[in-house]
């Protein structure tokens, strides 16, 4: 307990206090039904056009049908939770969390979106083609690798955000 | 923290999370039992009679209940999806320079109880979301439209918002002095 009553004294402890705060409105506010209709499933159909334009540039026969991407070869369903909005969510609720300049947050939140939006795309690409060739490895790629993968990039990025940007 | 100690840092990460992988997948078994069988007894504490079976399967729950048809509903359920967050959070962690100094190992230890009470409940609400959606008539007869989206929305917060954010939440919580001294802000208070 003493601790705690340390932590929250402590610019971490404040931290804490407000990155949980922001990540509970945060996915609160992702979670009701006419935000989730009309921006999270929009924004997922926009995830698997982007990674249909990735496919075609690998040359894939890449078509979307709402938030399925096919191929002859293989066809993935992006859902809740492959889109990248949680990851995206994990670094901006960090940056908005953290004490700097509002000028600067907008830069590493406008930066940091692209960046994930960019790793979520290879993390689909990837498993698109983890599916075409490994098909039995798809499962453990998708839930252990990738999804490991994006929580520890989103976390690097915050902390590299503070270490270069928002405290210069 | 010096920066020699920065560079340490993103250098420790990716052997930190190839180890946490591997130790993860270790435990993984013994971990699987123990999650489903606590998960089981803490639904069971609010039954009389106590009913809910949540049952290990490789690395899946199967969720069903005693007073019910061994035919009828029976969900599997993806255990990995609840406590493969374990991984980047441990990898964070070791991957700190000095991360064992100060009560380090006990510091590691709670932060691992606090993501393993994450996964029982996780489990958990996902045991009770079952029962009010997935089990035809007999969910209509015994939930309201108000348990549903209440369950619903438990379900959601510990399997996307709990899961995701739980990492970086217990490491900055568990490790500050060493995690804001790496982020440059340790002399600040």
């Amino acid at each position: 307990m003493a601790g705690w009553r340390e932590l929250v004294r402590t610019p971490a402890g404040r931290f804490v206090a407000v990155y949980a705060l922001i990540l509970t409105v945060g996915f609160t506010i992702l979670a009701l039904r006419p935000v989730n209709d009309s921006v999270v499933n929009r924004y997922t159909t926009f995830v698997a056009h982007e990674a249909r334009l990735a496919l075609s540039l690998l040359g894939e026969d890449a078509t979307v049908q709402g938030q399925i991407l096919s191929t002859p070869r293989f066809s993935v369903a992006i859902y809740n939770g492959c889109n990248g909005l949680e990851a995206i969510l994990v670094f901006v609720c960090g940056v908005l969390a953290f004490p700097a300049a509002v000028k600067r947050k907008l830069i590493g939140v406008a930066i940091g979106f692209l960046a994930i939006q960019a790793f979520n795309l290879v993390r689909i690409v990837a498993l698109f083609y983890t599916g075409v060739y490994k098909p039995e490895w798809f499962g453990a790629s998708h839930v252990l690798v990738w999804q490991s993968l994006v929580i520890v990039f989103a976390v690097s990025l915050w902390v590299l955000w503070v270490q270069r940007y928002a405290r210069s | 923290m010096p920066a020699p100690d920065r560079k340490r840092f993103w250098r420790r990460l990716p052997w930190a999370l190839a180890g946490s992988v591997v130790l993860w997948l270790v435990i993984r078994p013994a971990y699987n039992t123990v999650l489903t069988s606590t998960a089981q007894g803490l639904c069971r504490l609010f039954e009389r009679p106590p009913v809910t079976q949540v049952a290990c399967d490789g690395e899946a729950a199967i969720i069903g209940r005693s007073d019910m048809r061994a035919d009828s509903g029976r969900l599997r359920y993806s255990l990995t999806q609840i406590h493969f967050n374990l991984i980047p959070a441990l990898a964070l962690a070791l991957a700190v320079p000095g991360w064992t100094r100060r009560q380090g190992w006990q510091r590691l230890a709670s932060m691992l109880l606090l993501l393993a009470i994450s996964h029982v409940l996780s489990l958990f609400w996902h045991v009770q979301f079952f029962f009010a959606t997935g089990l035809g008539e007999w969910s209509a007869a015994n939930y309201g439209p108000v348990a549903r989206e209440v369950l619903g929305g438990l379900r959601y917060f510990f399997d996307i918002a709990v899961t995701f954010t739980l990492p970086l939440l217990l490491w900055v919580g568990f490790f500050h002095e060493r995690v804001f001294a790496l982020l440059g802000v340790e002399r600040e208070g």
